[in-house]
């Protein structure tokens, strides 16, 4: 099938991509290790209480950081993507049969490799200081954030091609970065917060991700919180993709 | 009957229009372009930056749409059957198009995938192009590594790995040195002479005159001259005359002007120590003109009849020299800012 011929396609160019450019690798995998080793203990210190149980402060940790990471792993597309806008691949490309959702999925799967890799990493150092991992949780998890990957990456290359400028893109992602992940509780959770903040919280769609992410890694599948934000990020990834999509077909410098 | 029966044209539009809306107000860049093209051919797309030559290009290779009109490319409707046209057309934009992360057989691997080519046939078609073009040396390191020279060859190499009836390219050896483009102009011929058709945008009057079998030149998105390069000068060979005025090249621009407003004079231009006049009547303007400048006490050293350029067909259908009517031409023109508008 064509289609998915072109995304293999598209998709091993970007990983050949990614491995000549070894730094990115390295970036990608020492953040998170960063708040882990310089973050967690100040979060310990100060834990105790209903929210932040002292002794379960990495359970609550965890699961924000590898959605942080998931945030991460995708934003950095649009970069790329106008550089290519710039140096006329994508412009070859279009004039190729190729598909172009294949042209965008290239991309968005090698980005969700990009998160999945080091947070399985992440995961296995976290459990040697005493996170408590439950497996069908913690991959559910994965699954769930690998989707944050997807949205953020699709939405990342359909920024960059509607903007065309590296420092328009720069403002807007930079922007927007600091409040959603503040207002989805990744690094402390939004119930530690006050009421206006949840209420704020609640229109941030990353928000929902992560409230899910922390039931799943807890074990607790089966909660509303778990379906919501499955759904929601199911329908931002939609969105995204189709956003994407559209915007490959009207790529232009 | 439709122009689609034609099978020996292997571009032909009419009334293709394009305009774009810039800071609220709407500009047209395409106004209106009838062309066809047979088969087998070199066409040139002469005219200045910003004539509309790229827009014309882009709605050709299927990347945008036009406002109104049609255009037919290699048999099939671009509007209507996009993915016919991309299957039968290549591409060599101005921005080049290789991926600079990737090496050169890595490109062009990936191009025959995507045009449906096995993976043994993509193999063997690589091995071919990277002998045709001198590639083999570098194929394997990071198109980031090439020289220009190399980029390019690399490029119209991707170009035609599918074997394409119809090949386009805008503005092909912009920013390459003497010895390139010779040889990418070598390399166009070759592939001419294997039946491609070839549809090259250019700024450069050489080029256009040398390379194309006929020619367009377009200016403010219209169509102004077509022909073959000779039939395009010869048409104009009575009507262009060469004064050489009694005085330093530096106020030669200001004569210039005085010249151009005479009703025989339909154009001026300096160039050395000269003036070339593109006028209606040789006769009475020469007559007007030793007129004009006896009243003014200047001398002549020398008059005559000249051959006309192409740069002379411009200048008597529009008033104006190819060579002032842009940006300034040369290395690097194609990446100034006002190229950044689609144009």
């Amino acid at each position: 099938m064509t289609f998915a011929l072109h995304t293999a396609l598209f998709f091993r160019r970007k990983v050949l991509e990614t491995l000549r450019q070894p730094v990115w690798i390295v970036t990608g995998l020492s953040t998170p290790l960063l708040y882990l080793a310089l973050f967690e203990p100040l979060l310990r210190s100060v834990a105790g209480g209903a929210g932040l149980p002292r002794g379960q402060v990495l359970d609550v940790f965890v699961p924000g950081i590898l959605a942080l990471m998931a945030f991460g792993a995708g934003m950095g597309a649009g970069w790329v993507v106008i550089w290519e806008l710039d140096s006329g691949v994508i412009e070859r490309l279009r004039v190729t049969p190729a598909s172009r959702f294949a042209l965008l999925l290239g991309t968005v799967l090698r980005d969700v490799v990009m998160f999945a890799v080091p947070a399985v990493l992440v995961i296995a150092i976290a459990i040697g200081f005493g996170f408590s991992a439950h497996w069908g949780g913690l991959a559910l998890m994965l699954v769930l954030l690998a989707g944050l990957t997807a949205a953020c990456s699709a939405a990342s290359s359909a920024l960059g091609i509607g903007l065309k400028q590296i420092g328009s893109l720069a403002a807007v992602v930079t922007g927007v970065q600091l409040p959603l992940t503040l207002l989805s509780g990744i690094l402390l959770p939004l119930s530690l917060g006050p009421r206006w903040l949840q209420v704020l919280g609640h229109l941030n769609p990353m928000y929902y991700a992560v409230e899910a992410a922390r039931d799943l890694t807890a074990g607790t599948i089966a909660t509303a919180a778990v379906g919501i934000g499955f759904g929601v990020t199911a329908a931002a990834a939609a969105l995204a993709l189709w956003w994407g999509t559209r915007s490959y077909h009207h790529a232009m410098t | 009957m439709p122009v689609t029966d034609l099978p020996s044209d292997a571009i032909r539009t009419s009334g293709l229009r394009k305009a774009f809306r810039i800071k609220n107000q709407s500009v047209e860049a395409v106004s209106g372009i009838d062309l066809t093209v047979a088969a087998g051919q070199i066409f040139g797309f002469l005219g200045p930056n910003g004539a509309g030559k790229t827009t014309t290009l882009r709605i050709l290779t299927t990347l945008l749409p036009a406002d109104a009109g049609e255009a037919f490319v290699a048999g099939a409707d671009v509007r209507r059957r996009p993915q016919q046209v991309r299957r039968r057309i290549g591409y060599v934009g101005q921005l080049g198009g290789a991926d600079a992360s990737a090496t050169g057989r890595e490109n062009l691997l990936l191009q025959g995938r995507l045009y449906g080519m096995s993976a043994a046939q993509t193999a063997r078609r690589t091995d071919e192009l990277i002998e045709a073009f001198d590639l083999g040396a570098f194929a394997d390191r990071t198109v980031r590594s090439y020289s220009g020279g190399q980029r390019r060859r690399l490029e119209v190499a991707l170009g035609i790995m599918h074997r394409p009836p119809v090949l386009f390219l805008d503005e092909p050896t912009t920013g390459l040195d003497p010895q390139n483009r010779a040889n990418l102009w070598d390399q166009l011929r070759e592939l001419r002479g294997t039946g491609t058709t070839i549809f090259l945008t250019t700024h450069y009057l050489d080029e256009a005159d040398q390379l194309s079998d006929r020619l367009a030149i377009i200016d403010h998105g219209r169509v102004i001259a077509e022909g073959t390069p000779a039939g395009l000068k010869q048409r104009y060979s009575g009507d262009m005359i060469d004064i050489t005025p009694t005085l330093p090249p530096a106020s030669l621009p200001s004569l210039e002007q005085d010249l151009a407003s005479d009703p025989f004079v339909r154009g001026a231009r300096a160039e050395g120590d000269r003036i070339r006049l593109s006028v209606t009547d040789p006769t009475r303007a020469m007559a007007a003109v030793f007129g004009l400048l006896a009243g003014r006490g200047i001398g002549i050293r020398a008059a005559s009849l000249a051959q006309p350029s192409l740069d002379d067909v411009f200048l008597r259908e529009t008033g104006r020299s190819l060579r002032d009517a842009g940006p300034p031409a040369g290395p690097g023109a194609a990446t100034t800012a006002g190229e950044k508008v689609p144009a």
